[in-house]
């Protein structure tokens, strides 16, 4: 059975590495590990021949990283100061920089809520506890919680709390008892739920029957969801609560049988009982021990999977059952006994991979020996979240609403954000196969925001740019490309774009709209711009 | 294949508007076109799906059971179909149900508005990590011509609020989604009583008020060439989709066909026989577009959640309903289209038989009424049967899978063809357990 033969694979890793001391500063050690990172995948390419591409210019890694930390583009000033910034270790500051900004936070508590409430968005009542989800998530992240503190305390939430009457008073403060609701405080949904996400083991499908493709069988499916026997439902249809837990149960029947089954972990092991202990939280002390031969190993996969488009075992949410093969065994291994010695903390695994070469290669092909994904020898274009896309459409084009609030969500919001996100929501958990709607497309062309982005009486940046009497088009048109894209224009494209700023645009220069011409054909390079790929996507 | 068809389509876009500018006489070109297309036997077939979201109420519409207490004060009317009676509130349906088959033994289990709802479009029922495409998305992505100037799969008046994966294209991509009209921007229809035609026409489809089609071409062709040097080097799935949803943007928006949400173009008379009504003209939106060659239309008559005051709702929401379908049909026949044009009548659920404290009907999953019509369908045919107090199935379980994978036949499908996933395993358009109704299938 595949899962024994990991744990024992694991088991032997663990022996050998467990004497490895730690090395002086936190940052000293994620250096240490993102050095790791490249000789496993530096070994690899030397296999497969691989020539990788080439290292990510200053501006491409400054656009990425904002992305992928702080969920939108940088604005102008921070563009020019960190291509302008002389100093060696620039990027590595730049990574410190984002990761202790308050834009981090906000953005993170969007990823893990699309993650681990993805109903969020459309289900109603889901998306009426979503706030206090969020703030439940922000106040993890704003703490840096570890990893596995943040899942204990969701594991283990207690259920006669005031947290229980979710749709009463109490809705909004932090709590994540949004989880169990979304899973329809079920155990067999919940327990799916929590061994795909927390142990990257899709054993769902094993509810019904054996596994087709995978080693699970139904009984371990059903043993696993025992651990959550005593959740009890209040109500039933559209709105439904959380009842009083029943205190130690653990057993439950196959539905469709007399079969009764005892909780189980998942590799087979079984729960010393002896404490006569609540089952949920036996069961979140053995998911989240650092001989664990899932948890850390499917977190460093899943968090690798977010800043690579995708996982060294891919899909994220199957690392065992025997389906699908790692890429870089050693490295999965490493990754996760790293991060668990390290305490679970998602900081240090963030500053290792974003400060490996591997990470910060470029994203333009130079060879077809990168085209394997797997391989990492080059950063494919990943999709924007819908939130990615909206705060960095705002912050090229200082469009205003964003800085308002956080708030999101399908239902009983009409902002222009909230329809946006509605509009640009991505179900697909492939970034690097995002795909594009006409509707999203219209959007982007032809809507609101866009217009009032691109329109000299709305958007802040271009009514900047007009106002700076010291600038010529030239320069305009880089500050242009500096707002939307966060690089500098070739220079084919500024002498063509210059050009077309300069004849008025597509009315021409006729002297008698002049002014008018000319600061369209400004606004055209703006909504040309927003409108590019280049803009749309992660690179 | 060229990377730069935005401005290729520029020749095109100079012909498409030099025929604008004749663009009154198109429509009978048009009428030319559909008919020989219908009588073409490569004329693919496309389908309607009528959505009553809420749940419409079995025993006021499709199976009446007067004389029991369950039954309320409806009368039953003699149709066009010997033998098979329906609602007095639907009398133009009585004269086309020769053409209907009434599915009166739907047994569902969900009786929650959004589960029932997923689970009815999608045929699966909702939890899990997979996100399943809803019959519009999967049926479009099999019927769609490759060359089609509008999306393949056109949602009028979407109620999504209840549960919005329902409407999403899921694990098919948004190359699926659908284009939606009629909606609020929050998941709702737009509010009765505002310019309808206006409400039914595609959001951001125009070009804003000061950007005119010389611009706006300088803009595109400007796009183009600045997409090219990051794309050459780049090439992947996410970009190639970004290029080709603009593509299909703009050659909607240049296209005649976008031309069907302008219903300013029928004439009066037929407008009014629709009703005016936003899922009247919804109707007459769906005959537009059928026509055009799109492959699915949904159309959503909202307000089916009948839990007070059943009998005065039911009556109002038939007096939508009843001119609507009848003339949606009516005007099909009249092209030639009917014949190739599936219609499906449904809701998430039906309603209890029995009446509760507010002469309400509550949620019913045991039992109930769906309605097949049209394009590969053999009518006047009753499936299943419900007791005589409509609380049990006493012949033909109808499941939702079997419903589908007879939509899929009539449609000329195989409900067993395989779409790979983003997981990366194979999914059946229909779940392989379903039983299609055979019989009705012509």
């Amino acid at each position: 059975m595949v899962p024994f033969r990991l744990l024992l694979m694991i088991g032997g890793v663990l022996l050998v590495g467990s004497g490895v001391a730690h090395a002086a500063t936190p940052e000293k050690d994620s250096e240490a590990l993102a050095a790791r990172i490249d000789r496993h995948l530096t070994a690899a390419w030397e296999v497969n021949k691989v020539q990788p591409a080439p290292p990510a210019s200053d501006a491409e890694f400054l656009r990425r990283v904002y992305l992928d930390l702080a969920g939108r583009i940088p604005a102008v000033a921070e563009v020019r100061a960190f291509l302008d910034d002389t100093r060696s270790d620039k990027r590595r500051r730049l990574v410190e920089h984002l990761l202790e900004g308050p834009r981090y936070v906000t953005h993170f508590t969007n990823v893990w809520r699309a993650l681990l409430l993805p109903e969020s968005t459309n289900n109603v009542q889901t998306s009426f506890l979503a706030p206090g989800f969020e703030s439940w998530l922000h106040g993890k992240l704003q703490q840096n919680a570890p990893y596995d503190a943040m899942v204990r305390e969701l594991l283990t939430l207690p259920m006669d709390g005031p947290s229980r009457n979710a749709f009463g008073p109490a809705n909004g403060t932090p709590t994540p008892i949004a989880f169990y609701l979304a899973k329809e405080v079920k155990p067999e949904n919940v327990a799916a739920a929590v061994s795909r996400l927390f142990l990257g083991v899709k054993i769902e499908c094993a509810q019904c029957h054996d596994h087709k493709f995978a080693d699970w069988k139904r009984e371990q499916f059903w043993s696993f969801a025992a651990f959550f026997a005593g959740l009890q439902r209040q109500g039933n249809g559209d709105f439904v609560n959380v009842g009083r837990e029943v205190a130690n149960r653990r057993e439950l029947t196959i539905p469709g049988t007399e079969h009764k089954v005892q909780a189980v972990f998942l590799d087979g092991t079984q729960p010393n009982w002896k404490n006569n202990t609540n089952p949920r939280a036996t069961l979140a002390e053995w998911m989240t021990r650092k001989d664990n031969p899932y948890f850390a190993r499917a977190a460093v996969n899943r968090i690798w999977g977010y800043f690579f488009g995708s996982g060294i075992i891919d899909p994220v949410d199957e690392i065992a059952g025997g389906e699908h093969e790692a890429s870089h065994p050693e490295l999965l291994d490493e990754l996760a006994r790293q991060f668990a010695e390290h305490n679970f903390d998602l900081k240090y695994l963030i500053r290792a991979i974003t400060a490996s070469c591997a990470y910060q290669l470029s994203s333009l092909a130079t060879h077809t020996s990168q085209d394997d994904p797997r391989l990492f020898a080059r950063m494919p274009l990943r999709g924007l979240s819908a939130e990615q896309l909206f705060d960095s459409i705002a912050q090229a084009t200082g469009y205003r609403e964003e800085m308002n609030t956080n708030q999101r969500g399908f239902f009983g919001n009409t902002s222009a954000r909230s329809r946006f996100i509605t509009r640009f929501a991505n179900a697909s958990d492939r970034p690097t196969e995002v795909q594009t709607s006409i509707l999203q497309a219209l959007s982007m062309m032809n809507g609101q925001i866009t217009a009032a982005s691109t329109d000299l009486e709305h958007s802040e940046t271009l009514t900047a740019l007009l106002d700076a009497p010291f600038m010529d088009t030239a320069e305009r048109v880089q500050t242009i490309s500096l707002a939307v894209l966060s690089r500098k224009p070739t220079p084919r494209e500024l002498s063509s774009l210059v050009g077309y700023v300069e004849k008025g645009g597509s009315a021409g220069d006729t002297s008698a709209d002049k002014d008018k011409n000319y600061h369209r054909a400004l606004a055209d390079v703006f909504w040309v711009l927003l409108n590019s790929g280049e803009f749309f996507l992660n690179h | 294949m060229s990377r730069s068809s935005l401005s290729l389509s520029r020749r095109e876009w100079l012909t498409l508007s030099a025929a604008g500018v004749v663009g009154y006489s198109m429509s009978g070109w048009l009428e030319h076109l559909a008919a020989a297309a219908a009588k073409s036997p490569e004329r693919k077939r496309a389908c309607v799906l009528l959505w009553m979201s809420g749940g419409p109420s079995q025993m006021d519409t499709f199976d009446l059971k007067p004389g029991h207490a369950n039954g309320g004060p409806y009368k039953e009317i003699a149709t066009s179909a010997p033998g098979i009676k329906i609602s007095e509130h639907l009398p133009k349906l009585a004269t086309h149900t020769k053409d209907m088959v009434l599915v009166r033994s739907m047994n569902t289990k969900e009786a929650d508005h959004g589960r029932a709802t997923y689970f009815l479009r999608t045929g699966r029922v909702p939890g899990g990590p997979i996100q399943y495409p809803p019959l519009g998305s999967f049926v479009s992505k099999e019927l769609e011509r490759p060359d089609a100037e509008l999306p393949g799969f056109v949602s009028i008046a979407p109620f999504r609020f209840l549960n919005s994966a329902a409407f999403s294209p899921g694990f098919l991509g948004p190359r699926y989604a659908p284009l939606i009209v009629g909606e609020n921007g929050n998941g709702r229809p737009q509010a009765a009583g505002g310019d309808v035609a206006q409400a039914l026409r595609v959001q951001d489809i125009d070009l804003p008020g000061d950007v005119n089609a010389k611009r706006s071409e300088a803009r595109l062709q400007m796009l183009d060439e600045m997409e090219q040097e990051f794309l050459a080097q780049r090439s992947s799935v996410a970009a190639e989709s970004h290029r080709t949803a603009y593509r299909r943007a703009v050659t909607m928006m240049r296209s005649s066909a976008v031309k069907a949400f302008n219903l300013e173009e029928e004439p009066a008379k037929l407008r009014d026989a629709y009703g005016r009504s936003l899922f009247g003209q919804g109707c007459l939106l769906a005959r537009r577009l059928i026509e055009r060659g799109v492959p699915f239309v949904e159309v959503t008559l909202d307000g089916w959640d009948t839990h007070q005051q059943n009998f005065e709702q039911v009556k109002r929401l038939s007096s939508t309903l009843d001119p609507a379908w009848a003339t949606l049909m009516n005007d099909l026949k009249d092209r030639g289209l009917l014949d190739t044009t599936l219609i499906v009548w449904m809701g998430e659920f039906g309603r209890t038989p029995r009446l509760n404290g507010n002469t309400g009907r509550d949620h019913w999953a045991n039992g109930w009424s769906t309605v097949l019509c049209g394009g590969g369908i053999k009518g006047g045919q009753v499936v299943g049967r419900t007791s005589a107090d409509g609380t049990t199935i006493e012949d033909r379980k109808v499941e939702v899978a079997d419903l589908l994978g007879t939509v899929c036949l009539a449609l000329g499908l195989d409900p067993r063809k395989q779409n790979q996933t983003d997981i990366g395993r194979p999914i059946r358009l229909v779940e392989p357990t379903a039983k299609p109704i055979t019989e009705v299938v012509a």
